[in-house]
């Protein structure tokens, strides 16, 4: 068995190797190539933004889905939390203070993401359905809340909210910076801190990691409440975009960050997984929306050609395990 | 069942593989005659496996000839192993958990021809085979809720519901007691008899000269020599095995033995009672062995005390004061470790590489308040207990599923090294693990307790628990039945006590 190691240290695999192991960031650089070639309008600023203003809110819960992912759980309610949350952050900007309408909005999400960490975590309940359940929840609540129409921000704090998502920073969006200081947050957690080192060693192997004096059940609970924060996050930063808060808002979202974990080479049954590959998951899911939209392809096609990828990567990813 | 054209049911001449540019055999010959037991020996990652593999089917041989009565084979893949006669029953358990012992027993027929099965059929059959092996097993129970021991069996009878000609069997006793393995020979011994030829991997040479008829040693993928089991002996064999003369198996003891216990187990009694009414006293600087056969108790005693299972009763005594382990979280908080006897399912974590492993339980004196791991503290902690360990691997960022055994098993064990601890509890310390990395696990223990440390060493091994242990429990139906100080240590009297009966 030591074999395979001496293996892989001395075959010179070369360039198709390392573009395998580094197929996610290959893969998105790729796309940008093409984009730029077959589209002059792709490198302008408005559209390079609009890009990143769109796969934000996104990329924010995708976050919290590769800490879930990792632990080998599944959130299935962030997409739906999104419109609780940006239903509840447009009520409470209308009611208090825009501080402290942020805090509340935030605390709600973690303790929503509690939830779903208790039943996961003290019930043994399967993520799956767990989280499936709070998902209708959620939604519900959402339209109950909203009383079935959008809340539109009325006050000052919204404004202000409002103008913050809008607007950039040295041509950077500024709701795409609040996305990339929590994917480096994330990157740093997972690569340098306890926590990311338990949490992988739980997805890696749950028994051993018990039988290792991990509290298996605090780190469970945690990353479902970190997740239900970051929809929170993510919830503050598309209701601001659009100026109120929509029981519709969020739609499928799961199924998209799921999609960009996987593409980003995370395992499904937890243990591998990393932030910067989801960042780049990201970026490729919205890229490849991106580009469709300029080539005018309308929406149905446009899914169909954002599965295929989906399975591209995948078997790009079962080559590079081989 | 003889085959008069040929001396050799099995002739592998010449053979060569290599994985890449690494070279694993090279020129091994390798003859089993109709109607004997042909042990293969060799330390891990000798080729033992892959020879065996490229007999059965699973990998192709790069050079030489494969002839079976005679005539050449080059099977392709199991399948095509299956019908020429050769079944293995491997290491690594391959049954598929939700499914019957009588499917799992018939699951290369599943599916094959007919499109409904007889399943009363099936299971009767299933359920002949078993008996005939002598084990009891209910052929309709799901392969999940067995013993990993009848799982074994199950294994076994899969092999052996072809028309096999030849059976290969790599480490079938390691999960056995015995009893189950004296079980295990006496099928094999009739086997034999009907003129199968049976290749047996092992690494417990005892149980080589008891059954084998001839030798063949590997060793980084050459083959130091065949002979008759008749012709040679122990030393003999692992002076081939490790090309070097082994003094001591078994490092002499010398940590000083404190008086007063350092921990005390009163009245410990499981939740659903498989444990009841264990009380025992390991003193500091002692290595306690436990033994008795499989299914005694002696892991699940392991376990509670780990506060891995659930406890009704009893009363942990560490240092003179009570303690409660509710859970393993607390059992670490008491500077108690536990190195499984499961190394791939609950002992180490296989895709994350030696350095992830080891400092997993260790991150308390590498990291920072907020929980920010030092670099530089990791590497220098992980970097000395590899090489203090002697873990072969070119370095602290291999992934611990590329290791051989043994260094798993060191892994497993740096982990709770590198903290400190006041109780250690082992369970199966060298289980598939080669004789040179046993020599270094066993000096590892010696060290341990020289420290200080109170250890318990659970083990089915006989001669390696005698070997280690200061002092032996052993277990019989869930309680301890008797203790056997060091001047009683015989294989006889653990034997007695596993059974429940005195010793003369």
């Amino acid at each position: 068995m030591a074999l395979t190691i001496k293996q892989q240290l001395s075959n010179p695999g070369g360039i198709l190797k390392f573009l395998i192991k580094y197929n996610t960031i290959f893969i998105f650089i790729l796309l940008v190539i093409f984009s730029a070639v077959i589209s002059d309008v792709f490198f302008t600023s408005v559209n390079l933004s609009n890009l990143l203003k769109q796969v934000s809110g996104i990329g924010i819960i995708s976050i919290g889905m590769l800490i879930v992912i990792l632990t080998g759980g599944i959130d299935l309610s962030v997409g739906s939390m999104v419109a609780l949350l940006a239903v509840t952050f447009a009520i409470l900007v209308n009611a208090v203070v825009l501080p402290i309408a942020i805090l509340l909005t935030i605390i709600i999400g973690f303790a929503l993401g509690s939830v779903a960490g208790y039943l996961v975590a003290f019930q043994k309940m399967a993520p799956f359905i767990a989280t499936l359940a709070l998902m209708t929840v959620a939604r519900g609540l959402g339209f109950i809340y909203a009383k079935g129409s959008p809340i539109t921000f009325k006050t000052p704090g919204g404004e202000f909210m409002s103008n913050f998502a809008n607007n950039s920073t040295i041509g950077i969006p500024n709701i795409a910076i609040v996305f990339f200081v929590i994917v480096a947050i994330a990157a740093v957690m997972l690569r340098y801190n306890v926590f990311g080192r338990l949490i992988i060693a739980m997805g890696s192997n749950e028994e051993a990691s018990r039988l290792s004096g991990i509290k298996v059940n605090k780190y469970k609970f945690l990353v479902y409440a970190i997740s239900g924060s970051l929809a929170a996050i993510a919830a503050i930063v598309v209701a601001s975009r659009t100026n109120l808060g929509s029981p519709n808002m969020g739609m499928a979202w799961e199924l998209d960050a799921i999609a960009a974990v996987v593409i980003g080479g995370a395992s499904l049954n937890g243990g591998k997984g990393s932030a910067i590959n989801t960042l780049m998951g990201v970026l490729i899911l919205g890229l490849i929306g991106n580009i469709l939209n300029l080539l005018n392809v309308p929406s149905y096609p446009q899914q169909v050609v954002k599965g295929a990828i989906i399975i591209f990567a995948v078997l790009l990813q079962r080559f590079d395990s081989k | 069942m003889k085959n008069s054209e040929s001396e050799y049911r099995v002739e592998m001449t010449g053979i060569s593989k290599s994985f890449g540019v690494v070279s694993v055999l090279e020129d091994v010959n390798f003859k089993v005659k109709h109607g004997e037991i042909h042990a293969l020996l060799g330390e891990n990652g000798a080729g033992k496996s892959t020879l065996v593999k490229i007999l059965s089917g699973v990998h192709q041989k790069d050079g030489g000839k494969v002839l079976l009565n005679g005539e050449e084979i080059s099977p392709k893949n199991t399948h095509d192993g299956q019908v020429l006669g050769i079944s293995v029953v491997y290491q690594e358990l391959s049954l598929v958990n939700d499914l019957s012992v009588a499917e799992n027993i018939y699951l290369h027929k599943l599916g094959a021809s007919k499109f409904w099965m007889n399943w009363k059929q099936l299971t009767n059959d299933a359920q002949e085979l078993i008996n005939s092996l002598g084990f009891e097993i209910d052929a309709s129970a799901i392969v999940r809720d067995l013993s990993i021991v009848q799982k074994q069996v199950v294994e076994i009878a899969k092999a052996l519901s072809e028309d096999t000609k030849v059976l290969i069997l790599d480490e079938p006793t390691t999960v056995f007691d015995p009893t189950d393995t004296q079980k295990l020979f006496d099928n094999l011994f009739r086997l034999k008899e009907k003129g199968i030829s049976i290749i047996y991997i092992s690494h417990h040479l005892e149980e080589i000269f008891k059954i084998a008829d001839s030798i063949t040693v590997l060793r980084d993928g050459v083959d130091t020599g065949s002979m008759a089991v008749k012709d040679t002996d122990t030393d003999g064999v692992i002076r081939l095995m490790i090309g070097r003369e082994l003094k001591d198996l078994y490092p002499a003891r010398d940590a000083e033995i404190g008086a007063e216990p350092i921990f005390e187990v009163k009245n410990l009694t499981a939740r659903d009672n498989l444990v009841h009414d264990v009380s025992f006293s390991v003193k500091p600087g002692e290595v306690l062995g436990i033994a008795g056969l499989g299914g005694s108790g002696r892991t699940e005693t392991a376990k509670l005390i780990f506060g891995a299972d659930k406890k009704k009763s009893g009363t942990l005594i560490l240092d003179g004061k009570e303690i409660t382990t509710k859970s393993p979280v607390e059992a670490v908080g008491h500077e108690i470790g536990f190195v499984s006897e499961d190394r791939k399912e609950e002992g180490v974590f296989l895709p994350l590489s030696i350095r992830r492993n080891i400092s997993v339980t260790s991150f308390a004196p590498i990291s920072s308040k907020l929980g920010f791991i030092s670099t530089d503290k990791e590497y220098t902690n992980v970097l000395g207990l590899i090489d203090k360990l002697n873990i072969k691997a070119p370095s602290s960022e291999v992934d611990v599923k590329n290791l051989s055994g043994g260094n798993q098993q060191k892994v497993a064990l740096a982990k709770w090294l590198s903290i400190d601890s006041k109780v250690i509890l082992i369970d199966e310390p060298t289980r598939g693990v080669d004789v040179g990395a046993k020599v270094e696990i066993y000096n590892l223990i010696n060290e341990v307790a020289k420290k200080g440390v109170g250890v318990i060493v659970i083990s089915s091994d006989m001669p390696e628990i005698m070997g280690i242990a200061d002092r032996i429990l052993v277990m019989h139906e869930g309680t301890i039945y008797g203790e056997l100080p060091k001047e009683k240590f015989s294989e006889e009297n653990i034997l007695r006590y596993s059974i429940g009966e005195p010793i003369k």
